[in-house]
């Protein structure tokens, strides 16, 4: 089964960061997700991730009647946001909720929805 | 530049419509996706099953808590999405404008984060 691992974390503790304190936060975090890595292709070699911008960069796109409306985004106005996405083939539910808890954004502040993908 | 189109809708209307309903959406989203494929923009996507069949993980001190359902209960719940190669975010939207979720729901894109420590390399 794939899953798709949704990571949903406050990035108001890093996105106004000037570039270079930016980097270093990245830095520090870097060796518990060189860890979540090796377990994630371990698990399968063709995982896949892309991590989003921060939510101020979002915009929303919608189409009534024909007309398209754009508006400053993001959609869903949640404390946390939607920071980026794993797609991963695993074998059972149990094992995603194994990796979700490997997430960085998953201990003490954010949140890990996994939800299948359908084919 | 990579951004991610993330596909917002109730999913109580999905669940609601018929067999042949859901044909003709499926039809129009591979419509969609042929195009964007053969104008080399779509790189990818995912379909994500109902928020209801969501499990979420948190560990909080140590401890890792499993709940049934989605991070968030809302109205119109993220769907799935695409991954688009385009020149600027004004693309991004023309293409995101095109995805047949737009007509009901809402489509959010966002940049792919680009780490300024990797563009300097």
């Amino acid at each position: 089964m794939k899953y798709a691992l949704l990571i949903y974390d406050d990035d108001s503790t890093w996105v106004d960061l000037p570039d270079e304190e930016k980097a270093a936060l990245r830095a520090e975090e870097m060796p518990m997700w060189a860890a979540l890595f090796e377990e994630l292709g371990k698990a399968d070699s063709n995982v896949s991730g892309h991590e989003l911008d921060g939510r101020h960069t979002a915009k929303v796109v919608s189409v009534r009647d024909g007309e398209r409306i754009v508006t400053d985004g993001p959609f869903a106005e949640t404390k946390e946001a939607l920071g980026g996405v794993f797609l991963i083939e695993l074998p059972d539910l149990d094992e995603a909720i194994r990796l979700a808890a490997l997430i960085p954004a998953a201990v003490q502040t954010g949140a890990i929805e996994i939800r299948p993908v359908l084919q | 530049m990579k951004y991610m189109a993330l596909i917002y809708g109730d999913a109580s209307r999905w669940e609601s419509s018929s067999e042949e309903e859901r044909e003709a959406v499926y039809g129009q989203y591979r419509a969609f996706g042929d195009a964007g494929g053969a104008a080399g923009v779509v790189a990818g996507g995912a379909e994500l099953a109902a928020s209801g069949d969501a499990t979420t993980v948190r560990v909080r001190d140590g401890e890792t808590l499993v709940t049934d359902g989605p991070y968030a209960e809302v109205k119109e719940a993220l769907g799935g999405f695409y991954l688009l190669e385009c020149e600027s975010m004004e693309e991004a939207l023309e293409w995101a404008a095109r995805i047949p979720g737009a007509e009901h729901g809402a489509i959010e894109v966002r940049p792919t984060y680009v780490d300024p420590a990797e563009v300097q390399l």
